[in-house]
């Protein structure tokens, strides 16, 4: 085995090898992969108490059996990144338990109130495809070797994730009706908001170190082609209308990209178009139910620690 | 009497043979080599599955189930599919046959 600094950064990134350790980074690049890895994890550790408000709501006992196998699958995803964060030098308890709600890195749609097992599943369906889309990504290109592999397993993982959301999405529109309806409705809301869960469009955002550094490999348009070419034929194929078509091999969405969100009602305004700088602003000021969800996993941390008597 | 016999017997190892097509939600392995098939019966249109789980609080059992059912009905001379969850004994490691346990290795599950 050869030493951990046998090649200087730029030729282990160019030789497309992995990078072992933090003296084989630049310090560009060690906060790059950080950067990459708070998003990641805070999105993992959040999906935890978005989804437990909702799978309370379950159907049947076995429901909310699998509705807690996938939040205890959340919570390990997380730790797998703040577990590499605390070796790249990071505090596990200053970020998970120290950190203020808003500073949070998650994507906006978890801050938005999943309130049924119907709106659980379609996240099921549409956010943690997104998740695959990304981590996927991650998985396949990424330059830290420590990441990748921890990816492995994650990846099969949010598998069953998705076979959640797309059964019962299937079974709640074959029941038609109400039931029906209600699966619209959570389609409508969260189909938009999981399109701007990619950011900004590849025409807007000029450069990625994220790329450059291989961190991930695909852009946000890229990323966001991969999950519309799913979501949109698997909707459609059970009975429920996106607002998204496919012209040749690339899909389009039907409304006008951003546009203004009413998050405490869940209704986007098709006719109001806004500017990607409204939606940072809407982003960086977090949703409804931020502060809430991180006190569910906050509240209890300072009870717990001992102080020096 | 001696034709039925045989049918049943043919759809049997038909059954066996959708089930070894059938992986687990959460793992890459077949729910035979897994060892969750008790046994199979066949007559009359009808087939009953006996089986178990992993643990009893399994989370993918409803999944599991559900794909049995509907790859079963699929098969010819199949009108309906009784499953019957058995407990006892209950499933350890020891179920599972060389492929399953060369599968799980695979995935990085020491068994």
């Amino acid at each position: 085995m050869e030493p951990a600094n046998s090649g200087t950064f730029e030729t282990l990134l160019k030789r497309g090898e992995l990078i072992e350790s933090t003296s084989e980074m630049t310090p560009d690049y060690l906060r790059e992969l950080k950067h990459t890895l708070i998003v990641s994890g805070d999105t993992e550790l959040i999906s935890a108490p978005a989804y437990y408000l909702a799978a309370k709501k379950a159907p049947s006992v076995n429901a909310f059996m699998t509705g807690i196998a996938i939040i205890q699958d959340e919570l390990a995803h997380a730790h797998i990144a703040f577990h590499i964060l605390e070796e790249l030098g990071e505090s596990q308890e200053a970020l998970i338990f120290k950190r203020d709600p808003k500073a949070f890195r998650y994507p906006y749609a978890f801050d938005v109130p999943l309130e049924s097992w119907t709106e659980l599943v379609v996240a099921n369906a549409m956010y943690d495809q997104a998740g695959f889309c990304l981590l996927g990504d991650i998985h396949e290109q990424c330059s830290y070797g420590p990441w990748k592999r921890g990816l492995v397993k994650v990846m099969a993982e949010e598998n069953f994730h998705l076979r959640n959301g797309r059964n019962w999405s299937k079974r709640i529109s074959q029941a038609g009706g109400a039931a029906k309806e209600e699966l619209q409705r959570a389609v409508d809301w969260m189909f938009p908001l999981t399109v701007e869960w990619f950011g900004l469009p590849d025409n807007l955002k000029q450069h990625s170190a994220q790329l450059d550094y291989r961190l991930k490999g695909l852009t946000n348009d890229q990323l966001r082609q991969q999950w519309l070419s799913t979501v949109v034929p698997f909707m459609e194929s059970i009975g429920i209308r996106v607002p998204a078509h496919q012209e040749n091999s690339h899909f389009i969405v039907d409304y006008p990209f951003p546009c203004t969100f009413d998050a405490e009602a869940k209704r986007w305004d098709f006719k109001d178009p806004c500017t990607w700088d409204d939606v940072l602003t809407r982003w960086r000021a977090r949703g409804p139910r931020n502060a809430e969800m991180v006190a569910l996993f906050q509240e209890s941390f300072a009870k717990f620690q001992v102080r020096p008597s | 009497m001696i034709e039925a016999r045989e049918t049943s017997a043919s759809l049997e190892s038909r059954v066996w043979s959708v089930l070894a097509e059938i992986n687990d939600p959460e793992m890459p392995v077949n729910l035979v080599d897994l060892g969750l098939i008790y046994g199979v019966e066949a007559g009359d249109g009808i087939v009953r599955v006996r089986l178990t789980f992993t643990a009893m609080g399994c989370p993918a059992s409803d999944m599991i189930v559900g794909d049995i059912r509907e790859q079963l009905l699929r098969e010819p001379g199949v009108d309906d599919v009784v499953i019957e969850v058995v407990w006892d004994p209950p499933w350890s490691s020891d179920r599972l046959t060389a492929d399953g346990r060369e599968a799980l290795r695979a995935w990085g599950l020491s068994v």
